[in-house]
């Protein structure tokens, strides 16, 4: 089980790192770090494990998240991340219009197949 | 629980929290958001609510219209009886300032089961398990208070550090546009710029941003006019948003707030700061967005400033046409151009005849009066790609770019002739031009070296004439 989860870190973390690559090219490095802080804040809230989430003006890190199944091997990590990535894509839409965040939403699920999301809030 | 800013909380969490409370008090909790919909389950079953609810859900269309109808009309708490009998206390969470959802707590047995004092004692239980609530709920509104404030901090604290570079002013009004957005969730965020007697809209972000972009309300529009009436911001309400030009058919949802900030500077009003959002900023937020519109309008009065500077720096006061510093520089860019891409470039010299003698004979004030029409002149007779600069004295040097000798010819010859005709104060004035083309090994010394020697040519022949460079 735990192995399964590493591996569906592994496969949000390259979904992320697209995710950071696309939006640094249109907001820049302030404002996307800004957001992902601001996501980061949200989620935790419900689960406090998404602050094991790096990021920096480098990118972006899964890899202490993954570790910290080790402590807590129930984490339900499928609907951290999804959450993460449905309000951070919220936010985005409102930044770049829909039909951008639509265009970057298409382009990941092109290049990380079986990962799903959805631009709306839930 | 509302879905706002300050109140976002695991519910699994809160749940477990909420079933714990219960056994250590032996009470059941349950509790209601703000609009009277479901948050929790019941920590506890009560036979007769198990009877109706298959256990620990509230399905019974009754008490839900029940628990609507009594929590709507709550004060801060009472004594309630469900339809099924079942006494219970109910709570409002939360403040004035801040309402959180509602509370109810019931015995674990019937309430036609327990004695007046069991009663009292029930009634002690419930408040005591109310104010536990309610403290928690408002530690977890600080917390979430402190986050939003660390992420209020972290991006003015980027923003002071780009005022540092003010020349980048882009940055700064995508940043504010930006930071807004994401931390306040807002709608729409824009930022006008003041030029002369109108705001144009420099950033837009969010919906509807697109019909915004580059917008310009006249500083006479009646609701710009309230807005610098002031340094508070201003509240608007959406039918007063939809009287600004690019916003008639923009759509909000209710209960939006719509805030415009006055830009002030020192050196008076500079522009707005707009801002679309579902959630009123409380004391301190509304302090936050303050600073983020005095940061705004700082870069604004700081920016205005610079471009000012920079334009007084490369013009001619006299005549508004470029300088001869900056009209080099440009030769040097058209020059490049030039060789680059293989197009011709001509110049034109342009010197007034007898002007020391007509400065001298009708004085200073005259003789700036035939530099100021001649640039008129010149300016009328070229097309908008064409560079004009006064050059020093009564001398003025115009570039055309992508213009053969010939072309250049008829302009120069359209340039005499107006001057020729035109009725300067006291007497006729003239002109005399020289005309060169760009050659290939070509600097801009050179090139403009053998225009001077074309307009020199263009004396020697008598003046009021052109001459083309024959080389």
């Amino acid at each position: 089980m735990s192995e399964f989860k590493k591996e569906r870190i592994e496969h949000y973390e390259t979904l992320l790192k697209e995710i950071w690559t696309a939006s640094a090219k249109y907001l820049g490095m302030v404002s996307v770090n800004l957001l992902i802080e601001r996501v980061v804040w949200e989620v935790s809230l419900e689960y406090k494990e998404i602050e094991l989430l790096q990021y920096d003006q480098n990118g972006i890190s899964c890899a202490r998240i993954a570790a910290g199944l080790e402590e807590n091997p129930d984490l339900p990590v499928q609907d951290m991340f999804k959450k993460f990535i449905t309000r951070y894509v919220a936010i985005l839409a409102k930044l770049l219009g829909h039909e951008r965040a639509e265009e970057i939403k298409n382009k990941l699920k092109e290049e990380v197949a079986g990962v799903s999301f959805s631009c709306r809030e839930e | 629980m509302p879905t706002n800013l300050l109140l976002n909380i695991s519910v699994k969490y809160w749940q477990d929290f909420q079933d714990t409370l219960a056994k250590v008090m032996d009470a059941n909790i349950y509790i209601f958001d703000i609009n009277g919909g479901s948050f929790s389950q019941f920590s506890l079953p009560v036979e007769l609510c198990r009877e109706v609810n298959k256990g620990r859900v509230l399905r019974d269309e009754k008490c839900i219209s029940f628990y609507k109808s009594a929590l709507g009309s709550l004060e801060d708490k009472d004594m309630l009886t469900c339809p099924y009998g079942i006494k219970l206390c109910a709570y409002r969470l939360g403040s004035y300032a801040q309402k959180i959802g509602f509370l109810i707590v019931t015995p674990t047995r019937l309430i036609t089961q327990v004695g007046r004092e069991e009663e009292n004692i029930f009634v002690t239980k419930a408040h005591s398990i109310y104010q536990t609530i309610n403290e928690v709920f408002k530690a977890i509104l600080e917390k979430n208070l402190l986050g939003l404030r660390r992420l209020e901090l972290n991006s003015i604290y980027e923003i002071s550090r780009l005022m540092t570079s003010i020349v980048e002013l882009d940055k700064v009004l995508d940043l504010i546009a930006n930071s807004l957005i994401i931390i306040y969730k807002a709608d729409l965020c824009f930022v006008g710029l003041r030029e002369g007697d109108k705001i144009r809209i420099a950033q837009a972000k969010g919906e509807h941003s697109h019909l915004l972009t580059g917008t310009e309300w006249p500083l006479v529009q009646p609701l710009i006019e309230q807005v610098f009436s002031k340094v508070e911001p201003l509240s608007l309400s959406l039918e007063e948003l939809r009287t600004l030009p690019g916003l008639g058919g923009v759509e909000v949802t209710p209960g939006t707030e719509i805030i415009v900030y006055p830009l002030w500077s020192a050196l008076g009003a500079v522009g707005l700061l707009g801002i679309v959002a579902p959630v009123s900023p409380d004391d301190n937020g509304s302090k936050n967005l303050q600073i983020y519109a005095n940061f705004a309008a700082v870069a604004l009065a700081n920016a205005t400033f610079i471009r000012r500077l920079e334009r007084e720096a490369e013009t001619d006061f006299l005549t508004g046409f470029f300088n001869k510093r900056s009209l080099r520089n440009m030769l040097f860019t058209e020059l490049e151009r030039t060789m680059r891409y293989g197009t011709p470039l001509s110049i034109i010299f342009v010197d007034i005849d007898y002007f020391k003698a007509y400065n001298d004979t009708y004085g200073h004030v005259a003789g700036d009066v035939v530099l100021q029409k001649t640039a008129e002149i010149i300016k009328n007779s070229i097309r908008s790609v064409d560079i004009a600069g006064r050059y020093g004295g009564e001398e003025f040097v115009i570039i055309l770019p992508g213009t053969e000798k010939e072309g250049a010819a008829k302009v120069a010859e359209r340039i005499r002739k107006s001057i020729e005709t035109y009725p300067f104060p006291y007497r006729q004035v003239t002109a005399s031009l020289g005309i060169a083309l760009a050659k290939n090994n070509d600097s801009a010394d050179s090139l403009l070296e053998r225009a001077d020697q074309a307009l020199y040519q263009a004396k020697r022949q008598g003046k009021n004439r052109f001459y083309l460079d024959p080389s």
